[in-house]
């Protein structure tokens, strides 16, 4: 069982014409994790699901599931099993028809077949409406119709395909603690496509930022979050601020860069990660910096003028207009120390942050991707 | 919004007027003029008979002529539903472009661009005893005689009520068949589905309105008809609607009216079964 549900994707390019809706991904998926495809619309993970389920052909590359290239195999026996984003309940059959549906059409005979539909409604708890129609249910137990229609046949590997964005709030919550806990009870691999960071990182141990088709950063929630890779997960993750720098000089595990404004920023890293002369990109975590009244200079600390408050319970969200800088910059003050301040929005203030807390961007500065995309940069 | 009770009946009104004027009116009068009785050169004098029913019933020919109506409606239901099944199916699941896919409903209303009479004359030529279907089959050595019963024939009249009617299957069918969610071909697919899985559990019973509505306009299409059944079979078969026509040649109005209500009420037993079969009112709101 231990590699029977891992997916290997090896150069896999998929074409729409002159559009490369996915260019030459590698992804390694261990078998009976949670991964997340992470990334705004039009990045091309559900396309990477689909070719995983078997409803889009790879242009070029191959899709291996427990070791096994799964090229022009139908969907149904790759042991996959795809949840649609709309559900896709048929309306024409009862839930527990709904469920057995996929057992019908594998020929399990009728009595087997809704007992089994029967017990795996017992076990998403709606062995009460069995006889409702999809049309009578919420879309929360619409959802676990569609959860219990997947899992009846067992799959290896379940693909969800944005499974919480047609819930409110209260229910998205709910439904991602029971999608984790029924991902660990069943012990299957889960793949799970979405646009929404926060849940993402909440339950999947793999979360794989993508922009353009093109996977960004593919590791654990806590690396992603903590330590993106490049600018584009930074400011795609949210929670950091990203400014950039030219190295001045690299010295003793500390770099020193020069930013805009004068401002000196210094980075824990050694000469084989960065070259003086070089211009590059570093995060600080929003709730790693502390404002001060007034302007003034350091290293590690910018000037600027407060543009936005927002009080968020635990803490203010309170945005800085830099000069000269384009990123708004964003630090999350506890509400005590925010209230010790004094400061009001257009107030000059200070903000900085320990050296440890630099963190080092690789990648293209430039990529744009989280800029871009306006509405997902922010939770 | 609350209406008064006067703008309710106005909002009705048009279409109640409508109704009243083309359907009750006429139909009454029908209903009345069949108790009446038809005297031989007098003409008809209001009665309350029921002699005109008596004879359309105990007729031997009259019962043929339904025989033959509901032979004509069966056979032309069967293909025109198998026909419009897969002719609608074809252009929702297959073809990818929307506008090809306009393009290709189109054309199956061109025969509806002529009249009827010159759809029908325009079988002639080929199905004739020397049209091109007989002189193709000749000079490729099939047949030493021309086929004989390729017009004026049933088999003609049925072509013919293929060639009028499949539309009237085709569009309510596509109008269903275009509102089924392609996710729902996809998860069946994803359960294990066949293509005819697909057709037989997914998509056909969600055509179930589709299918119904059409049938209903076939079957009322072809149990009315009198023009296609004369032209195409030159005669040589009847329909009920021709009973009626004989009747009324002779002035005898009482007994078509009779033979009238009769199949009136069969043709509202057949629509009434096809309704209690589909629940139609439910699947167009779903």
């Amino acid at each position: 069982m231990s590699e029977a549900a891992k997916i290997e994707i090896s150069g896999v390019t998929k074409s729409f014409g002159s559009l490369d809706a996915v260019k030459d991904v590698d992804l390694v998926i261990p078998s009976g994790s949670y991964c997340c495809l992470l990334g705004p619309s039009g990045c091309g993970k559900t396309t990477i699901l689909r070719m995983i389920a078997g409803h889009e052909t790879p242009t070029s590359g191959s899709i291996l599931i427990g070791g096994r290239d799964v090229a022009g195999e139908a969907p149904a026996k790759r042991g996959t099993a795809l949840m649609f984003q709309s559900y896709a309940l048929f309306p024409h059959l009862t839930v527990r028809d709904n469920v057995a549906f996929n057992l019908k059409m594998r020929g399990v005979r009728k009595s087997q077949r809704l007992e089994e539909a029967g017990r795996m409604l017992e076990r998403v708890q709606l062995q009460a409406l069995a006889d409702r129609m999809p049309a009578q249910l919420s879309g929360g137990q619409q959802q676990r119709v569609a959860l219990a229609r997947a899992l009846i046949t067992s799959p290896k590997v379940l693909l969800l395909d944005e499974p919480l964005s047609a819930l409110d709030e209260f229910l998205r919550l709910q439904m991602r603690s029971e999608l984790r806990r029924i991902q660990q009870e069943f012990g299957i691999t889960f793949i799970h496509v979405t646009h929404t960071q926060m849940e993402a990182i909440a339950v999947a141990d793999k979360v794989v930022v993508m922009n353009l088709g093109e996977i960004e950063q593919a590791d654990s929630a806590e690396e992603v979050y903590a330590r993106p890779h490049s600018a584009y997960v930074a400011r795609f993750m949210g929670g950091h601020n990203v400014v950039s720098g030219t190295v001045e000089s690299v010295a003793d595990g500390t770099a020193t860069l020069a930013g805009p404004n004068g401002w000196i920023f210094k980075l824990n890293t050694d000469s084989e990660h960065v070259s003086r002369g070089q211009t590059i990109g570093v995060s600080v975590r929003r709730d790693e910096i502390s404002l001060s009244s007034g302007r003034s200079n350091g290293e590690n600390s910018v000037a600027g003028s407060i543009r936005s408050v927002e009080y968020q319970g635990t803490y203010y969200k309170v945005t800085l207009d830099l000069e000269g800088v384009e990123d708004e910059f964003v630090s999350h003050v506890p509400d005590h120390e925010y209230r010790g301040l004094g400061v009001s929005t257009g107030s000059a203030v200070t903000a900085s942050w320990a050296t440890p807390q630099t963190h080092l961007l690789r990648g293209d500065l430039e990529s744009d991707g989280g800029r871009s995309s306006g509405p997902y940069r922010e939770h | 919004m609350k209406l008064s009770k006067a703008t309710r009946y106005l909002q009705v009104a048009p279409l109640a007027i409508l109704l009243f004027a083309f359907v009750v009116v006429p139909l009454s009068l029908v209903v009345v003029v069949s108790f009446y009785t038809y005297l031989h050169l007098i003409g008809i004098v209001p009665d309350f008979t029921l002699v005109n029913y008596i004879d359309v019933l105990s007729n031997l020919v009259n019962w043929k002529l339904y025989l033959s109506t509901l032979k004509f409606t069966f056979f032309t239901l069967a293909i025109t539903l198998a026909l419009g099944f897969w002719i609608a199916y074809f252009l929702v699941f297959h073809v990818r472009n929307i506008l090809v896919a306009i393009g290709l409903f189109l054309v199956c209303t061109v025969p509806f661009w002529t009249s009827n009479i010159i759809r029908m004359i325009s079988w002639k030529p080929l199905l004739g005893k020397y049209g091109l279907i007989n002189q193709g089959l000749m000079s490729a050595g099939v047949v030493d005689e021309p086929v004989e019963w390729l017009l004026f024939s049933d088999f003609a009249v049925i072509v013919s009520y293929v060639h009028l009617y499949t539309l009237f299957m085709i569009v309510p069918i596509f109008n269903s068949m275009a509102r089924i969610d392609k996710s729902l071909i996809e998860a069946a697919v994803n359960g294990g589905a066949t293509r005819w899985g697909v057709v037989w559990h997914v998509i056909l019973p969600l055509c179930k309105s589709g299918i119904a509505l059409g049938s209903v306009f076939v079957v009322t299409l072809v149990m009315g008809d009198f023009f296609v059944v004369t032209v195409m079979s030159g005669g040589l078969s009847g329909s009920v609607t021709f009973g009626i026509f004989n009747d009324l040649k002779f002035l005898n109005y009482p007994r078509a009216s009779a033979n009238a209500v009769v199949l009136v009420i069969i043709v509202l037993i057949f629509a009434a079964g096809i309704m209690r079969l589909v629940d139609v009112r439910k699947e167009l709101t779903r």
